[in-house]
């Protein structure tokens, strides 16, 4: 069992890290100190899966970079190149 | 290229080390990883416009039970942790041992989709659809079925993947690297459940 110690010390911190989310995502927290923390929780359970789940801890920087910065930068650019028009639309719909 | 170049590339066997320093099978399933990947990516970018644009977006609290969406996640964290044994235990080169846990990880699956499916008959029962829900903004029917329904296929593929493997490895016909290959898509569909999760039940 020694040789899966690892795994399912991952799947514990994953298990807490979602419980710790649920229960803040749940509270009457302010949305402006839930977001940030939400998404900070959600990367961390995302490098615990591809770091040790994925093993790319052990791949080649380039690699693990292509993989994290490409799919993470490219999501946020899109979601940049948007989102004003997304705002746009909200200040019109509220006029 | 010359006609002695391309002979030299046709015969190539595509054996030994990417340049990444993996397996070709294996920087093959990367690429279909990040290209998987800017798909949800492009999905959740959508989302998230359509939350900015809409003045009004339905209370979650009044359409989920968060506690059925956390054994959701909780079942499939835990198929992802049985499948990395698996992976460990095919690099040692117990396939017995591999092979039980790959039918675990596709219990797992199983029992992930069921409550799923379980999930949208109650939505669609209440009135929910692509076009239009009982609960105020018609896109957020469309967003709810194209996101957990793209993800749904994901975890139906992983699923019959794994189903195969598990087969090819009781055969002798499947080495450690393609339980590994299995296990990194697998570990895909747990990822993008990750940021589903948060973006669509949490935030």
């Amino acid at each position: 069992m020694s040789a899966y110690k690892n795994y399912w010390l991952t799947w514990l911190v994953l298990l807490f890290v979602t419980l710790g989310m649920i229960f803040v995502g749940t509270s009457s927290v302010s949305k402006w100190f839930l977001l940030p923390l939400l998404l900070a929780a959600m990367l961390v359970k995302a490098g615990l899966i591809g770091g040790n789940f994925m093993h790319l801890r052990k791949e080649r920087l380039a690699l693990v970079l292509i993989v994290t910065l490409g799919t993470l930068l490219v999501g946020v650019a899109l979601f940049a190149g948007i989102a004003p028009d997304g705002a746009r639309i909200f200040e019109l719909s509220r006029h | 290229m010359s006609t002695l170049q391309t002979a030299e590339v046709l015969q190539s066997p595509w054996e030994g080390r990417s340049c990444f320093g993996t397996g070709w099978h294996k920087l093959m399933m990367w690429v279909f990883i990040i290209t998987d990947g800017l798909v949800f990516a492009g999905f959740l970018a959508a989302y998230g416009f359509l939350r900015m644009a809409s003045p009004t977006w339905p209370d979650r609290s009044r359409i989920f039970h968060l506690e059925f969406i956390a054994v959701m996640t909780f079942i499939l964290i835990t198929s992802s942790a049985t499948m990395a044994c698996a992976v460990g235990a095919a690099r040692l080169g117990r396939r017995a041992r591999a092979r039980q846990f790959i039918l675990l990880t596709v219990l797992g699956g199983l029992a992930f989709l069921g409550m799923q499916a379980y999930e949208w008959t109650k939505l669609i029962t209440a009135g929910a659809s692509m076009s239009s829900n009982p609960w105020g903004p018609p896109l957020f029917g469309a967003s709810f079925f194209t996101i957990t329904g793209f993800h749904g296929a994901h975890v139906l593929s992983g699923v019959t993947l794994l189903s195969i493997v598990a087969i090819r490895l009781a055969l002798g016909r499947t080495r450690a690297e393609g339980v590994e290959l299995a296990g990194l898509y697998w570990h895909f569909v747990d990822l993008v459940w990750v940021f589903v999760f948060t973006l669509f039940y949490l935030v």
